[in-house]
């Protein structure tokens, strides 16, 4: 390496310091942290003088009830809201760029809920959906001769009942980004499929899919993993309940930690996250990235 | 050189501005004299106070406040109960937190052995034994308790009058009474059971009638609290006879999807007859319905009796003893401790009694039905003696209820998963 080259790099590595230090100071420093706490003894009355205590919290992790059921909660929701988030972001985003009189109408419309707090909308969800006699879904249902749904109290549902508010507050989100997708897609490729004869379904499977490829990833990685990182709906909605039916990694690890006061165990449940979360991004990112290779 | 030169030095400006705007100092930090302490005595000195009521719980309070000490300035914080402690316990492990902090008897010995709490036993002798006693460890008081709580169960009187029906004095009589008004179409209690709490307090309420009243038990949940006793082996009777509320489906798996404010709706609306709270609900009961007319009565066991409310010490005010203002901070507590501020104090929380010697306050009209159990001393909570651990040990009860409820376990199982929480929160260390 010549002189001149030298100096540039350096000139570049000056350049990334400043970055490079916030991410040591509070992603990497954090976490080596987490993961030294992970095998003491760390607990709210143990603060100080901690002692090495080997696996013995990941040990304790697996035999959780409360941590099981949060990671199996998590990764259901996460799929559930990936799958859906992204299926009917997309039929919406190609329903709402067609020439539609209300299409901006429409357009703010469905983007709205997205501009609220999760904590808002866990209020009037759970007002909407409560068994109460003032439960409007549940009067509405009653009105038209049916029973009451019991959609955040039945541990069977309750779920189900979450997953549906985000995506009501979500799709919206991902058709805006879908949308400006679509709208980068030049019209000549549609022309050319019409003189070939292609149907409109062909055209979206054929054409406007393939050309989704990039916000289709953006849209399904961040879905994938703000699901596995679930909080503030479940805690204004649910609270973890009924029972611990809807306790999510996220609540499980606060309880943990902070209510009960384990920061070891908690420590050690944000480890084993980190590598779920990695690896669960690590194969989408690998299997959308094949899926833009094949297309392509 | 040169432009390396200057890459250095904006790079090394940019680094130091950052970690300057990461420092914690801020002007209470400052050395005393020059401008800062200038400043500092011009403005008032703002004492942050959290607590789990809203504010309007504390308006009179903090109105007198502001009048009697006029250098202090309160900034009240309300965080919602459901996260109350975990924000707290949080903040107080960060050396931050509010200057004064309200605690449960349970989370002011833990917080006091931790040594996040300030000794304020100068205060002390001011109370009576009873209210004190919840708020000390090792002989030092760590917090001052405020007006008594207790919850009992609400009914509406003009429903109650119209189909002719009276206030229970015994379990039974309370199951035939919801029958009655179940047969007239009328919902016979509202409970908002999203929350675990309600169903705790309810089937304790029958606890203290059946077991934990007897001579013999009176010892039974400090040997809880330190793992000498289990709930498993005592309990299960008594919470299986309780049971019989969700057996008859009086407390049905609907009032699982149901939270407080909506079961408090219920109730104020006259939809429910009955419902299971305390004094901090009435103004907005009141607000809701200022028409109705509302009476209490207690929880009753097997025999006729006073019967038992839950309650005991309320909040605790607390000093943070990491406070930059424990000056400001002790003034405080100070005028709470006088008659006129517990009479404040009282003022948005009727009902309840203070600790403070020698004041006594009437008790208001909607209480008169349980002013036997009150001449009788029956105000209890179980978990103010179960150790540190206690706030975790009632909400696990509290949602291996909700499981019975919703028919996924059974009372045996819901106490058995309550002992293993005891054992598993003993590996913290004492």
């Amino acid at each position: 390496m010549n002189q001149r080259t030298w100096k540039r790099e350096l000139n570049y590595s000056l350049f990334i310091a400043p970055a490079l230090l916030f991410y040591v100071l509070f992603s990497v420093y954090p976490f080596l942290s987490m993961f030294y706490y992970s095998v003491t003894d760390y607990t709210v009355r143990k603060i100080t003088n901690l002692s090495f205590v080997g696996l013995d919290n990941y040990k304790h992790l697996f035999g959780s009830d409360l941590l099981r059921t949060g990671l199996k909660n998590s990764i259901l929701y996460a799929v559930l809201m990936t799958v859906f988030q992204t299926s009917l972001g997309l039929v919406l985003a190609v329903f709402l760029d067609r020439k539609l009189a209300t299409r901006n109408l429409l357009r703010s419309v469905f983007f709205m809920p997205a501009v609220f707090s999760p904590l808002i909308v866990g209020f009037l969800w759970g007002y909407l959906m409560s068994t109460s006699d003032y439960g409007l879904i549940n009067q509405g249902l009653e009105a038209l001769g049916l029973g009451k749904i019991n959609f955040l109290g039945d541990k069977d549902i309750a779920l189900y009942s979450i997953v549906f508010t985000q995506l009501w507050q979500w799709t919206g989100w991902a058709m805006v980004i879908f949308l400006a997708n679509l709208q980068s897609i030049p019209k000549d490729l549609y022309e050319a499929a019409d003189i070939d004869g292609a149907s409109g379904w062909k055209q979206f499977w054929r054409v406007t899919l393939p050309l989704m490829q990039p916000s289709v990833n953006v849209v399904a990685v961040t879905a994938m993993i703000g699901g596995l990182k679930v909080f503030d709906i479940i805690l204004a909605l649910t609270d973890g309940g009924p029972g611990n039916a809807t306790q999510t990694i996220m609540t499980a690890y606060i309880k943990t930690s902070f209510n009960e006061g384990f920061y070891n165990r908690g420590a050690a449940f944000g480890v084993v996250f980190f590598g779920i979360v990695m690896a669960i991004t690590l194969i989408m990112m690998r299997y959308l990235s094949k899926w833009g290779e094949k297309i392509r | 050189m040169r432009k390396a030169s200057i890459t250095l030095f904006v790079v090394l400006m940019a680094i130091s501005m950052a970690l300057a705007g990461c420092s914690g100092n801020n002007g209470s930090n400052l050395p005393n004299g020059g401008e800062g302490s200038e400043k500092e005595t011009a403005e008032k000195v703002k004492v942050r106070l959290a607590y789990w009521n809203k504010e309007d719980s504390v308006k009179t309070l903090l109105a007198l406040i502001a009048k009697k000490l006029p250098d202090i300035e309160v900034e009240y914080q309300f965080i919602d109960n459901k996260q109350y402690d975990n924000i707290i316990a949080t903040q107080l492990a960060a050396g931050s937190g509010p200057d004064i902090v309200s605690v449960s008897p349970s989370a002011s010995t833990k917080y006091a052995k931790l040594g996040y709490l300030q000794d304020i036993s100068a205060l002390a002798d001011r109370y009576n034994d009873a209210g004190k006693n919840v708020y000390s460890a090792d002989g030092k008081l760590y917090a001052i308790p405020g007006i008594s709580w207790f919850e009992g169960i609400f009914y509406n009187v003009d429903i109650f009058d119209q189909y002719g029906l009276k206030p229970p004095s015994t379990f039974a009589e309370e199951l035939a009474l919801h029958k009655a008004l179940k047969d007239k179409g009328i919902k016979p209690q509202a409970m908002g059971a999203k929350s675990w709490e309600p169903m705790m307090k309810s089937s304790m309420g029958y606890v203290m009638n059946e077991f934990l009243a007897k001579p013999e038990n009176k010892d039974f949940d400090v040997q809880f609290g330190q793992g000498a006793k289990k709930l498993a082996d005592s309990w299960v009777p008594a919470v299986e006879q309780w049971s019989a509320l969700i057996q008859d489906g009086y407390l049905n798996e609907e009032m699982l999807g149901i939270d407080y404010d909506q079961a408090l709706d219920e109730f104020a609306t006259g939809k429910a007859a009955m419902w299971e709270s305390g004094p901090w609900a009435m103004e907005a009961i009141k607000k809701k319905n200022p028409n109705i007319k509302v009476n209490m009565f207690p929880f009753y066991g097997s025999q006729p009796g006073p019967g038992w409310l839950i309650g005991g010490p309320g909040v605790g005010f607390a000093a943070n003893s990491k406070s930059a203002h424990p000056e400001a901070v002790m003034k405080v507590l100070d005028l709470i401790s006088t008659p006129e501020g517990q009479q404040a104090f009282w003022n948005d929380n009727k009902g309840g009694s203070s600790y403070l010697k020698g004041v006594e306050f009437e008790m208001p009209a909607e209480y008169e039905g349980v002013k036997e159990t009150f001449k009788a001393g029956n105000v209890y909570a179980p978990w103010n003696n179960w150790g540190d651990n206690a706030q975790s040990l009632i909400e696990e009860y509290g949602k291996r209820l909700q499981e019975v409820l919703g028919g996924s376990s059974s009372v045996g199982d819901a106490l058995k998963g309550t002992d293993e929480k005891r054992a598993e929160l003993s590996d913290l260390g004492s």
